[in-house]
């Protein structure tokens, strides 16, 4: 066995079914949810995206279904190049066409979140039509959900959240491998390798397999070869250590973190300010006034084109708001994802409706969309709700049915 | 059909039924006979009459037939200089109809054009003056280029007087059968300022809650028409519930579509009025009026509208706070 090109251990134990894949129970069960209404036509979107760190069983899960299920894995990978040619090329034609003997298929384009706006041209609204037209499932995944570039996928797809696989299933896993590799490690070890990979599946397997492969044992010796693995900071860690940070010195730390998204940051921060520092009116002050300053500093960089503003905006977001007065004792805080994302997200369809209705309404009366908005809306709003017939006569004047007025006026 | 809301309902048509702003009417009436006219610039306050005089002019120059004379635009509904540019273009390619040798473009709103596109705009009108006349109708006068301000006549529109205010107000509460009192009127001046669109719009919002408008009524239709969460906001920010208040503001933002500055816009009219929250707080109004064009200033320069809105009710709280705590 050992002697045998080295097939990665990933890929040798990739689940072969539901039941062989372990943790995230949740999300599985929402993914299978999802696929039956799917099946029968009642999704409400066409798509789904598994979303959660590495190693968690996202691609997995595809797999273990495709096989279970004896479904064509028709797949995309982050190594692919992602233009609108290559999806149109590889996957489109599959997944509009039906199989040649009445199989069905699954489409897997692994790792979304990796597509750049610049080198992939085209590539997200090519997945967007894909997932319109595609007469199959299709499944996509990602680490980083939030990225602002993926917005318009989020609208279109099921979310499915994993998280981090725990210790406990890891070891699970790595404790059937070493039996079918037929090789002795103690539970020390297993323990070891768990921690160190964090939540990680992948990431353990291959340690283990890089201790392990070729030997009849391990032992705690062994373990001195893995490095330790860096975990990769998720959001909350990023704002946990700005907003509890003692110096500013650790607040700093986080602009060394690779691919810091800032904007992203600055709205989290946002957002949990008021939850860290509860109870001292004086640091959630001098924390949003900070947080302010970030702000204008980026607005006119941009603007201006002054590059030179960068530092002192990561700065005032980082250890500025880290250098708020008064800060309270530390405590536990569950962070919140950013909700002016999500609220922006549900009510755009109720903004569209104003912008159509509203523009030609404000023609008639020889206003801006904005004097409509704020000069005579409300108005309309107080003549509605008190007398209706006034409304009705109002509205039927501007030629405007009850439904496009309501959506004017809510 | 005309429109059943009063504003646009008694809007007038024609020059003659223009109450007020004699010496402007005059002089456009003047363009009006010669049938020639330079490019206009009107400018003055909202609700004065600078859109119902474009409008009025174009009827009086073309008859019945003036809209096919006459292009209106508003600068903050079009994309960009080049929308207008492409418009006024193709507009501009055919003659006018009728005995007038030129045809009309009202541009609402241009002070809303960045300086940039307002010069854009200056070529485009000098490209097309041989056929074209420019009204444009701003609020601020200060806001429009020298070079576009140098080649129009200048309009000024001042508040419209008390008095015809409310002998316009009682007159279309007569034609309604609506019963309005002496004492209703003058809230509703009182609230208006000379900006007639808004009083109008306040008596048709009073009239609808109840055919007999006394100045309870009156003050009955403008707590309902400003949204209820900005006071709340306040209450909250006031109380040291930041949550709750980023909850009314999120309402106002997200629900209601207003922008930052319509926020600001509210919150500066409630630091100015004497039963306002903030003042039965005993907040010192300079401080307030600090933070709050501070921040106005912030959002137009373009910084992200929560953020900065958030800044203001953190240093709301904070204020009342430490009032409480000396």
């Amino acid at each position: 066995m050992s002697s045998m090109a080295p097939v990665p251990w990933t890929e040798k134990y990739r689940p072969r079914s539901l039941s062989e894949l372990v943790g995230n129970e949740d999300a599985k069960r929402k993914f299978i949810a999802w696929l039956n209404a799917f099946l029968k036509g009642e999704a409400k979107k066409k798509a789904a995206l598994l979303y959660g760190p590495p190693g968690s069983g996202k691609t997995s899960l595809v797999h273990a279904v495709a096989h279970q299920f004896g479904w064509e894995l028709i797949e995309l990978n982050a190594s692919d190049f992602r233009s609108r040619e290559a999806i149109r090329n590889r996957v489109f034609g599959a997944a509009t066409m039906g199989s040649l003997y009445g199989k069905r298929k699954i489409i897997l384009i692994d790792e979304v979140d990796g597509i750049s706006t610049k080198e992939d041209v085209g590539g997200l609204s090519a997945l967007l039509e894909l997932i319109e037209k595609s007469r199959y499932p299709v499944v996509l995944t990602a680490n980083d959900p939030w990225d602002p570039k993926l917005r318009p996928l989020r609208n279109a797809v099921e979310m499915i959240e994993f998280k981090k696989l725990k210790k406990r299933e890891i070891m699970q896993v790595l404790q059937e491998i070493c039996k079918r590799e037929g090789i002795e490690c103690s539970r020390g070890v297993l323990s070891a390798i768990a921690d160190n990979a964090k939540g990680d599946l992948r990431a353990a397997i291959n340690d283990l397999q890089t201790i392990a492969m070729g030997k009849k044992r391990v032992d705690m010796a062994d373990l001195n070869v893995l490095g330790d693995r860096a975990e990769q900071a998720s959001m909350f860690d990023i704002v946990r250590t700005v907003l509890t940070a003692r110096r500013p010195e650790q607040a700093l730390a986080v602009l060394r973190l690779p691919g810091l998204d800032y904007e992203m940051l600055m709205l989290w921060l946002s957002e949990n300010i008021p939850y860290q520092y509860q109870g001292s009116y004086r640091a959630i002050a001098d924390a949003y006034e900070a947080l302010s300053w970030a702000d204008i500093m980026l607005a006119r960089m941009k603007r201006k084109q002054i590059w030179q503003l960068l530092p002192y905006a990561l700065e005032l977001m980082t250890a500025g708001v880290a250098s708020a007065r008064d800060k309270p004792p530390y405590r536990f805080v569950k962070y919140s994802f950013p909700q002016k994302l999500k609220l922006l997200a549900r009510t755009k369809n109720k903004r569209e409706m104003f912008r159509v209705v509203g523009r030609e309404v404000a023609r008639r009366l020889h206003v801006s969309l904005e004097t409509l908005r704020t000069d005579i809306v409300p108005f309309l709003r107080v003549i509605y709700e008190n007398d209706p017939d006034m409304a009705e006569k109002i509205y039927r004047s501007l030629g405007l049915t009850k439904k496009e007025f309501e959506a004017l006026i809510s | 059909m005309s429109t059943e809301l009063w504003v646009e309902k008694y809007r007038p048509r024609t020059l003659d039924e223009i109450i007020d702003q004699e010496e402007i009417v005059a002089r456009l009436k003047e363009f009006v006979r010669t049938k020639s006219m330079p490019h206009l610039l009107f400018a003055g306050p909202p609700g004065t009459g600078k859109t119902t005089a474009a409008l009025a002019l174009a009827h009086d120059l073309y008859g019945e037939n003036w809209r096919e004379n006459t292009l209106e635009l508003n600068a903050s509904d079009e994309r960009g200089i080049e929308v207008i540019r492409r418009r006024i273009k193709e507009y501009a390619r055919t003659l006018p109809i009728g005995d007038v040798p030129f045809k009309l473009v009202i541009l609402d709103e241009a002070d809303n054009m960045t300086s940039d596109a307002q010069q854009a705009l200056r070529r485009t009108m000098e490209l097309y003056s041989r056929t074209t006349r420019f009204i444009l109708i701003a609020n601020y006068i200060s806001k429009i280029i020298e070079p576009i301000q140098s080649r129009c006549a200048i309009f000024r529109f001042q508040p419209l007087p008390k008095e015809a205010v409310i002998e316009r107000l009682r007159w279309i509460a007569q034609q309604e059968g609506v019963e309005v009192d002496d004492e209703a009127l003058e809230a509703i001046w009182e609230e208006s300022q000379g900006d007639m669109r808004r009083a109008i719009n306040i008596l048709q919002s009073a009239a609808a809650i109840r055919k007999k408008v006394d100045v309870d009524t009156v003050y009955e239709a403008l707590g309902k028409v400003k949204p209820r969460e900005v006071r709340e906001m306040l209450e909250a920010a006031l109380k040291g519930d930041i949550l709750g208040a980023r909850d009314k503001l999120r309402a106002l933002m997200y629900n209601y579509g207003l922008s930052g500055v319509d926020v600001i816009k509210l919150l500066h009219r409630e630091v100015l009025s004497s039963r306002s929250p903030l003042r039965v707080n005993g907040l010192p109004l300079a401080d307030l009026l600090v933070l709050i064009g501070d921040a106005n200033y912030k959002i137009v320069e373009g910084a992200d509208d929560e953020i900065q809105l958030m800044a203001v009710i953190s240093k709301i709280a904070l204020m009342a706070h430490e009032k409480k705590s000396k």
